[in-house]
């Protein structure tokens, strides 16, 4: 990946109310080999996210709760704490 | 008669409801003689002489030697065809009264179906789909004669002249007939039959908005043109890659068992996601049929799907339906018969991934050639690639050198992609859901929000969404514990009458006191928690999850979970837990890992069951006041976050996020919400009443033998010098084991008075309600512990809570008299 598409990279918890982005990458917790984390990375691809995909966010929790997302026709509810490992590249601003 | 089996991917329910007027007459075969009768009476008189079964609604009997006459709908020639069932159920909605042109006349339920001639050939629809104009077949001059020799060749089209609605509120009737599926009335008119569902009937999509719960296998059986088909309820599934308990149950059952065909409900609002679990099983190689349900509430949403199209990009036979309305359900079961007997009619489409990976797959294709495993090559394949664990493990017993093999060619796929290997192939797969989603449907963009829509808004909202959930939970209590305290106290009546009896059968001495203390006391235990409490609180429970609502309480929680290493959903079971710890502990498989299904189970035994909330209400908030009971259910909520966060510290691992689905609203399904809480109450009777029973027989044989006084003196030291309490509140304690609450109700009858302000003082009171809290998990809940983590992680908790609960008397004894 070139350093110009990395620098445009935040993650999905910096997208506003209503704001789309697509994913460009999703960070592995280098610790965790393929062990528990892993299989949770697992089912964040199964339930639509991939790089490429286009998310758009519709709200988020209060007191950093999870954020509520559109993916491929569906709502999903993503926790914090993977949000900020999906790195997406913002539409508009 | 061939038996075939099929997997249904979800299950059903919701009564077809397809019946006709008890007035109808019908020309029957009995003993070789035709007669008319009266539809009511044939029924009626079947029930009267055979074994009745009742499925869902509806009452069912299979008759001696019935035949009525039928019309083959390819020759278009009447047949003299078995009755093989009777039908009945009571219908609430208006029925539709027909008028043919040439007078004919015929009440039949709105979801009845009726043959309808279109072109060339007949179709089948619903009465409440009948129009005007449609025309019926009929047989034109009839003669008890002619029936005898079934020469009827003259079938004629009778067009439909009047349709209205009737009121009716009383029981319908129908036959199953077999082979031509329907049945010639005494006027006449030839009308479809019913079919028999048991459990396919709603192929209701979720059961619940929740994810894999049903992690038992339901089965249940349905007959239709000559077939017994076992219908196989799997869990839902994501995805078919081993991700929690269900997934992989679903995908050992599809490879395995090898059913049939294979039935994969799919729910148009959100196709692409669904898709992508397709594909998955397309992989599997089954014959496989899609069921395309909730196409209403798709059209609401603005999306047309075609299914036609859909059916040709995938290579799979899809059959749109509303399966709630039982609609479309008739088509499906047509469809499994062809595909059974004929394989499928439209040929697979294979899901290709991009060059680079398949030439891969290709080379570990070749390697496994001739590997004993029941998945088909191509599958483990790709499954090696995505490295799906369980996959690789059986790969590896019988191959070690395929795994290192598949896992280098991954590492190749990552070096050129910059993504792992897994990744690709899932981008890859759900790129090919998309594309197949976006060519078959099209998106009408909605005039405006939804009613559903604007619900959700509103309860997900960041401030009006913690009062609305606050507000539902508090109605929901007490709502529950008004009705439970009346109907367990009519209930425990009820039974307790039934004591003399005992007694005189068995006598008052040893046997009748062993009987009757020991085990119908235990039943009564029971019994008098489960109905009272248990039902009413799993009937809201579901109720609100069927509606989509504990999604949304799960994800406005998600945070607070957080705090005690826990994400939204654990806040499920922990709900659970408020009415009884043992669904509760078994709910908690919902949780992802191994650890935080322990650590959601160890923190719902802190929960104050209906049986503890008996305790805090009947012994402090009565004589102390409610104040004091909140602050007893306060404090409880402060001890689940203090110890779940030293649970959370403690254990290894590292917490997971929520990640979770939350469907649009929809209008909860009655049968849905019913059997989910018989699923539970069944669980809970299978665990708890063995151990209910046993323990209370092990209890009063203590008691019987003079042992009680005895073990209350070992227990002094505790009971009395550490905790302040009286003696016999040692005895009281093991009772409470059994059941929470007996030990309140023992220690009145050990004391002798239920008046506990004249015996007990306030701070005695907090410290023995207390203790009772968090002293033990219940031996049910311990069972239940047992039979999820085992025993060694089942004996930890139990004794950290006793060790826990005694420490913490000890103090509230020396630290309330400061407070109170």
């Amino acid at each position: 990946m070139d350093q110009s598409a990395k620098r445009r990279e935040v993650p999905l918890t910096a997208l506003r109310n209503g704001q789309c982005g697509v994913v460009t990458s999703i960070k592995h917790g280098h610790d965790m080999g393929h062990g528990r984390g892993w299989g949770f990375e697992k089912r964040l691809m199964d339930m639509g996210i991939t790089p490429g995909t286009r998310i758009m966010v519709v709200k988020s929790a209060p007191f950093r709760g999870p954020l509520e997302i559109i993916v491929r026709g569906s709502r999903l509810a993503l926790g914090r704490g993977m949000a900020e490992r999906i790195f997406i590249e913002a539409e508009g601003q | 008669m061939s038996e075939k089996k099929l997997v249904i991917a979800l299950a059903g329910n919701a009564n077809v409801g397809k019946s006709l007027s008890g007035e109808t007459n019908v020309f029957v075969n009995h003993n070789g003689k035709w007669t008319m009768n009266q539809l009511k009476k044939l029924v009626e008189d079947v029930f009267n002489s055979q074994p009745v079964t009742r499925i869902d609604e509806t009452d069912c009997a299979t008759p001696q030697d019935l035949s009525v006459v039928s019309l083959n709908l390819k020759t278009l020639r009447t047949e003299k065809s078995k009755v093989t069932h009777v039908l009945r159920h009571r219908e609430r909605r208006n029925l539709i009264q027909l008028k043919t042109s040439s007078g004919r006349t015929l009440i039949a339920t709105q979801d009845h179906n009726f043959i309808v001639a279109k072109g060339e050939t007949t179709k089948i629809v619903d009465a409440k789909s009948l129009i005007l104009g449609d025309q019926l077949p009929v047989v034109e001059k009839l003669s008890l004669e002619k029936l005898e020799m079934l020469a009827f060749s003259d079938i004629a089209w009778d067009k439909i002249i009047e349709i209205n609605e009737v009121n009716c509120g009383d029981f319908v009737y129908d036959l199953v007939v077999q082979g031509n599926e329907n049945f010639m009335l005494a006027n006449g008119i030839f009308v479809h039959n019913s079919v028999i569902f048991n459990y396919l009937t709603g192929l209701h999509q979720h059961i619940g908005n929740w994810p894999g719960k049903t992690v038992e296998r339901a089965e249940g059986t349905l007959h239709f043109k000559g077939y017994t088909i076992d219908v196989i309820d799997l869990p839902g599934i994501y995805s078919l890659s081993t991700y929690s308990i269900e997934e992989s149950v679903s995908r050992k059952y599809i490879a395995v068992e090898k059913p049939d065909v294979v039935v994969n409900v799919l729910d148009a609002t959100v196709l692409e996601r669904n898709l992508f679990f397709t594909l998955q099983l397309m992989e599997l190689g089954t014959p496989m049929i899609i069921a395309l349900n909730q196409m209403d509430l798709a059209k609401k949403k603005g999306i047309e799907i075609d299914a036609d199209k859909l059916e040709r990009l995938l290579g799979v036979p899809v059959v749109p339906m509303v399966a709630i309305k039982g609609i479309g359900i008739f088509e499906l079961l047509e469809k499994i018969i062809e595909v059974a007997e004929k394989g499928s009619m439209v040929s697979r489409v294979e899901v290709r991934y991009g060059e680079e990976v398949e030439a891969r797959v290709a080379r570990v294709i070749k390697m496994i050639e001739g590997i004993q495993l029941p998945y088909p090559p191509r599958y483990i394949a790709i499954k090696l690639m995505e490295e799906d664990e369980e996959i690789t493990k059986e790969v590896e017993k019988i191959d070690p050198k395929i795994v290192p093999f598949a896992k280098e060619l991954a590492g190749e796929i990552e070096n050129l992609h910059g993504h792992s290997c897994p990744t690709i192939i899932t981008s890859e797969r759900y790129e090919v859901a998309g594309r197949i989603a976006r060519e078959a449907q099209q998106l009408v963009s909605p005039k405006k929000p939804t009613f559903e829509e604007r619900l959700h808004t509103i309860t997900t909202h960041r401030i009006l969404g913690y009062p609305i959930m606050a507000l539902s939970m508090l109605l929901m209590f007490y709502s529950i514990f008004t009705f439970g305290d009346y109907a367990s106290e009519l209930l425990s009546n009820l039974l307790y009458a039934l004591e003399p009896i005992f007694l005189t059968l068995f006598g008052t001495e040893f046997l009748g006191k062993l009987i009757w203390g020991g085990v119908m006391e235990g039943v009564i235990a029971g019994v008098t928690i489960a109905l009272p409490y248990i039902f009413p609180f799993y009937v809201i429970l579901y109720f609100l999850e069927d509606l989509g609502y504990l999604s949304r309480v799960a994800f406005l929680m998600d945070n607070v979970m957080h705090k005690i290493g826990l994400h939204g959903k654990a806040f499920i079971p922990i709900m659970l837990g408020y009415g009884c710890n043992v669904p509760a502990c078994l709910g908690c498989r919902i949780m992802e890992t191994e650890r935080e299904r322990l650590l959601a189970a160890f923190v719902t035994t802190l929960v104050p069951c209906a049986a503890r909330t008996v305790i805090i209400l009947g012994l402090v908030g009565k004589f102390m006041g409610i104040q004091w009971a909140l602050a007893i259910y306060a404090f409880d909520l402060l001890i689940i976050l203090l110890l779940g966060r030293l649970a959370f510290k403690t254990l290894p691992g590292e917490p997971t996020s929520l990640i979770m689905e939350m469907n649009d609203f929809k209008m909860p399904h009655v049968k849905t919400v019913l059997k989910q809480t018989w699923f539970r109450l069944a669980e809970f009777i299978k665990i708890a009443f063995p151990l209910i029973i046993v323990g209370s027989l092990t209890i009063k044989l203590i008691e019987l033998l003079g042992l009680l006084e005895p073990i209350a003196a070992l227990l002094s030291p505790i009971t009395v010098s550490w905790l302040g309490l009286p003696a016999i509140t040692g005895i009281t304690l093991i009772f409470g084991v059994m059941r929470k609450e007996l030990s309140l109700i023992m220690l009145a009858t050990l004391l002798k008075t239920a008046d506990f302000a004249l015996v007990l003082t306030q701070v005695q009171m907090i410290v023995f309600t207390l203790v009772t809290t968090f002293y033990i998990p219940c031996i049910a809940t311990i069972g239940a512990l047992v039979k999820e983590f085992g025993w060694k992680k089942a004996l930890s908790i139990t004794i950290f809570e006793i060790v826990f609960a005694i420490g913490l008397g000890g103090i509230a004894l020396r630290l309330l008299p400061i407070i109170v």
